[in-house]
C-alpha cells in the first residue's frame, strides 16, 4: 500500500504539468462554451487509492488547465448497473459513467456514438486490443472507451500444491483435475464459485465450455448450439471436477464466498480477479506469499479461454455538451493521465492499448504477468456469438451456470443439457 | 371595528363552505387519495403497462399484449421460482405465526426486566435487513459457522452441513433467517391484542372450571383472531414479495433453488435488460397473493355476533 501512495505521488508531478500542456490548448480552443462541470461516475473500487487517484490528482488537474470542474460520483459495489440503467432511462444525472460487460450494447440508444475519439485515443496508445471491439462496438459504431479488463485467473497456494508434488500450475483441465484429488485427501479442497454471484461463477464456467470445443449459441448469434457431445464432455467433467476436488457448499457461492474462502486458508485454489493476491499482501502476508495465479487450464480442444470483463467509458446522449464530455475523455485517456490512474492499482485493470503491453506496473508484480497474457483469449459470455439481448438474458438467467451446478448437484448430463436447451430456445426466439 | 368585521365576512363565507358536509368530505379525502395515486396508482399502472410491452432497457417499447406473460409460462425457471415462492412463504408464514404466538404469550405474563426483555425482542425487527443478513452470511457459511463448529467440535460431524450450498438446506435456511427476522413483528402486534382482552373473561372462564388449555382456547385465541388475521395479511405479503435476504445470501441459488419472484424478476429486468418481462414476472405474484388475501379474510374474519 505504501509503495503504491509513494509511486502515485512521484507521479503526480509529471502529471499535473503534462496535464496543463495539453489542457491549456483544448480549454483555449473551447472557452466560450465550456460547461462549468461534469460527473463521471464509477463503482467504487475496491482499492481505495485508485477512487483518490481520480479525486485528488486527475480531477484537480483537468480543472487547473480547462476550467471545467469534474465530478467523481462513486457508486457501491454491485450497484452500478442499477444507477446506469436508471440514468440512461430517466436521461438526468451524470454526463459520463462506467460501463461493464456488454451495457455498451444494452444502454446502445442512450450513448453517444464515440467512435471518432476511440480512433484518435487508439492512434495516441499503439492502438487497441482486437477483444475492445468486443465489448464496445454496436452495429459498427464505438459506443464506449474500454479503460481495463478486469480479469479472472486461477489462484491457487503454491505451498500446497508444491507438498503434493505438483511444482508448477497445471496446464490442463485434466492435469487440474488431477491435482485436486490429491490435494482435497490432503486437507486442501477447491472451491470454484457455481452459485448465482455476477463474476466468479461466469468467469470459469464460460471459458471450460470454450475449451472443451461447445458454446452456447453459434456465431450467427441464432441458433442455439448448446446440445453438443461437446458440452456433454465439458459437462461430465465439471461433475467429477466438483465431487472430487471442491466443497459442497460452492454450489451456493455468490462472488464473495471463495475470497473469504481462500483466504481464510479452506481452499487451495479458486478463479478469480486479483483482488484475492491484493487482500492477501495486505492483511494476510504469510498467505500473500504463497499465492500464484496461473492462466485458466487448456481444454481437449488445445486451446484455453478467459472471461472478458470490461470497464469502459460511455457519454449519455442527455449530456448538454457532448463534445466537452468527448474533449474529457480524450485527455483521460493521453497516457500522460492514464498511465498514473493504472498504475495505482497496479495491475488490476489491464488497459486495452498496446502502448502498455509491456508496462512498468505489470512487472510491479510479476504475479500478475498472466491477467496481460490472458487478454488475447478473453471473451464475453456468449462468444463467438456477437453481443445481443438473448444474450444478456441468458447471463442473467444463468442459463449456462445452473446447467453446470445442476450437473455437480447429481441430475444426468443428458437432463441438464435439454434443460438449458430449452430455455435458450425460448430467449433466442426472438433473435 | 368594522373593518375587522368586514375582514372577517369573506372568511366565514369560506368556512361555512367548507364546513359543508360534501364539501369537507372531499377536503379530507383528496390528499390520500392523490398521494395513493401518485405514488402507488401510477406505478402500478405503469408496471401493468410494462408487462405488455417488449421493453429493452434504454430503447423505445413495443406493445405485445401479453406475449411476456406467455413466455413466462414456457419457462421452466418460471415456475420453479413460482413453488419456492409458496414454499418459503407457506412455512416462513405459519412458523412466524406459532412462534409469534408463543413469544407473545410469554412476554404476556409477569416477570422481571418485562421491559426491557420486551424492548430487546424487537431488535430483528429493527436492525437493517441487509446488516443482519451479513451476520447470518456469516453464520451459514461452513468454515465459520457455530452450528458446524459445534457439530465438528462434539464430533457428530466433519465437515458439517452445507447450509447455503445444498439445495433444500438453503431454502431451510432462508425461512430460519425470515421467521428470525419476522418473530417480533408478531410476537409484539399479538402480545398488543393479548393486552386487550380483559382479565374478567379468564376469572370467569376459571370459575367455570375451564383449565389453562381451554382458556387460551375458547376465550384467549377467538379473541385474538382479528388481530392474528391482520398480522398474518402482512406477514404473507412481506414474505412473498421478500427480495433482500435472498438477494444477500444466495442471489437465487444454488440453480435457482431460492429464486422468489422479487429476485428473478429483478435479475431479468435490471441485469438482463429486459423491463418488460421483468415487470411480467413481478406481476404474476398479484394474482396467486390476492387470491390467499381474499381466501384468509373468508376463513379467517370474524364475524360480528
Amino acid at each position: 500500500m505504501a509503495n503504491i501512495i509513494q509511486a502515485a505521488s512521484r507521479r503526480d508531478i509529471l502529471k499535473i504539468s503534462a496535464a496543463t500542456a495539453v489542457g491549456g490548448i483544448l480549454g483555449a480552443a473551447r472557452a466560450n462554451a465550456s460547461p462549468k462541470q461534469m460527473t463521471m461516475m464509477h463503482e467504487s473500487s475496491f482499492i481505495p487509492a485508485y477512487d483518490a487517484y481520480f479525486k485528488n490528482t486527475i480531477a484537480p488537474a483537468y480543472e487547473k488547465a480547462t476550467g471545467i470542474k469534474i465530478v467523481y460520483e462513486t457508486v457501491s459495489v454491485g450497484s452500478i448497473q442499477t444507477r446506469d440503467t436508471t440514468v440512461a432511462e430517466t436521461g438526468t444525472g451524470p454526463e459520463m459513467a462506467q460501463m461493464a460487460f456488454n451495457w455498451p450494447f444494452l444502454f446502445d440508444e442512450k450513448l453517444v456514438d464515440v467512435t471518432d475519439i476511440a480512433k484518435t485515443i487508439g492512434e495516441k496508445g499503439g492502438g487497441w486490443h482486437a477483444n475492445s471491439a468486443e465489448a464496445v462496438v454496436v452495429n459498427g459504431k464505438w459506443k464506449a472507451i474500454p479503460f481495463g479488463n478486469i480479469g479472472q485467473l486461477m489462484n491457487y497456494r503454491t505451498d500446497w500444491f508444491d507438498e503434493v508434488g505438483v511444482k508448477t500450475f497445471p496446464e490442463t483441465w485434466a492435469e487440474l483435475l488431477e491435482a485436486g484429488i490429491k490435494l482435497k485427501k490432503a486437507g486442501h479442497p477447491f472451491g470454484f464459485e457455481l452459485g448465482h454471484g455476477f463474476g466468479d461463477n461466469h468467469g470459469w464456467l464460460y471459458p471450460l465450455l470454450w475449451s472443451f470445443g461447445a458454446m452456447e449459441v453459434a456465431k450467427d448469434g441464432k441458433t442455439v448450439a448448446i446440445d453438443s457431445s461437446e458440452t456433454a464432455k465439458a459437462i461430465d467433467f465439471c461433475r467429477e471436477f466438483f465431487q472430487k476436488t471442491m466443497l459442497e457448499d460452492c454450489l451456493g457461492w455468490t462472488d464473495v464466498s471463495n475470497n473469504k474462502a481462500f483466504l481464510s486458508e479452506q481452499i487451495s485454489c479458486t478463479n478469480n480477479a486479483e483482488s484475492i493476491l491484493y487482500i492477501a499482501k495486505r492483511d494476510f502476508p504469510e498467505i500473500g506469499k504463497a499465492t500464484g495465479q496461473a492462466q485458466n487450464p487448456k481444454g481437449p480442444t488445445g486451446e484455453r479461454y478467459h472471461m472478458l470483463n470490461p470497464w469502459t467509458h460511455g457519454i449519455f446522449t442527455h449530456t448538454p455538451d457532448v463534445q466537452a464530455a468527448k474533449d474529457f475523455l480524450v485527455w483521460l485517456m493521453d497516457p500522460k493521465q492514464v498511465t498514473g490512474w493504472y498504475d495505482v492499482a497496479v495491475s488490476y485493470y489491464g488497459p486495452f492499448l498496446h502502448m502498455f503491453d509491456d508496462a512498468p506496473f505489470w512487472h510491479t508484480e510479476p504475479r500478475n504477468l498472466p491477467y496481460r497474457d490472458s487478454m488475447a483469449n478473453s471473451h464475453l459470455p456468449g462468444w463467438p456469438a456477437p453481443i445481443s439481448r438473448p444474450q444478456s438474458e441468458s447471463v442473467a438467467k444463468y442459463v449456462v451456470v445452473d446447467m453446470f451446478a445442476k450437473a455437480c448437484a447429481g441430475k444426468s448430463t443428458k437432463d441438464v443439457i435439454a434443460d438449458a436447451n430449452a430455455q435458450l430456445k425460448q430467449i433466442f426466439k426472438s433473435a | 371595528m368594522s373593518a375587522t368585521f368586514v375582514e372577517q365576512r369573506p372568511t366565514s363565507r369560506l368556512r361555512r363552505w367548507t364546513e359543508r358536509e360534501g364539501v369537507f368530505s372531499w377536503l379530507m379525502i383528496g390528499p390520500p387519495t392523490l398521494f395513493l395515486i401518485l405514488l402507488v396508482g401510477y406505478p402500478f399502472a405503469y408496471g401493468i403497462w410494462l408487462s405488455l410491452e417488449d421493453r429493452p432497457v434504454a430503447h423505445a417499447g413495443k406493445f405485445v399484449g401479453l406475449a411476456n406473460f406467455v413466455a413466462d409460462f414456457h419457462d421452466p425457471v418460471f415456475w420453479q421460482v413460482a413453488i419456492n415462492t409458496f414454499v418459503y412463504t407457506f412455512f416462513a408464514t405459519i412458523l412466524k405465526m406459532v412462534g409469534g404466538l408463543a413469544l407473545a404469550l410469554t412476554m404476556n405474563q409477569d416477570f422481571r426486566f418485562k421491559n426491557a426483555i420486551r424492548a430487546l425482542m424487537l431488535l430483528p425487527f429493527i436492525v437493517p435487513t441487509v446488516l443482519s443478513t451479513i451476520a447470518w452470511m456469516w453464520m451459514l457459511d461452513p468454515g465459520f459457522s457455530i452450528v458446524n463448529w459445534f457439530l465438528k467440535y462434539t464430533g457428530i460431524a466433519d465437515p458439517g452441513p452445507s447450509w447455503l450450498g445444498n439445495p433444500t438446506l438453503a431454502m431451510m435456511s432462508l425461512i430460519i433467517v425470515n421467521v428470525w427476522r419476522g418473530l417480533p413483528f408478531y410476537a409484539i402486534t399479538l402480545l398488543a391484542g393479548l393486552q386487550t382482552i380483559s382479565p374478567d373473561l379468564y376469572e370467569a372462564a376459571t370459575i367455570d372450571g375451564a383449565g389453562s388449555w381451554a382458556r387460551f382456547r375458547f376465550v384467549t385465541l377467538p379473541l385474538l383472531k382479528p388481530v392474528i388475521f391482520i398480522v398474518t395479511m402482512f406477514s404473507v405479503i412481506f414474505t412473498f414479495a421478500d427480495f433482500q435476504l435472498v438477494y444477500v445470501l444466495t442471489r437465487g441459488g444454488p440453480a435457482n433453488a431460492t429464486h422468489l419472484f422479487a429476485t428473478y424478476a429483478f435479475d431479468i429486468a435490471m441485469s438482463g435488460g429486459q423491463l418488460g418481462m421483468g415487470a411480467s414476472v413481478a406481476l404474476a405474484m398479484l394474482p396467486p397473493l390476492a387470491l390467499i388475501i381474499i381466501a384468509m379474510s373468508v376463513y379467517m374474519k370474524p364475524h360480528k355476533s
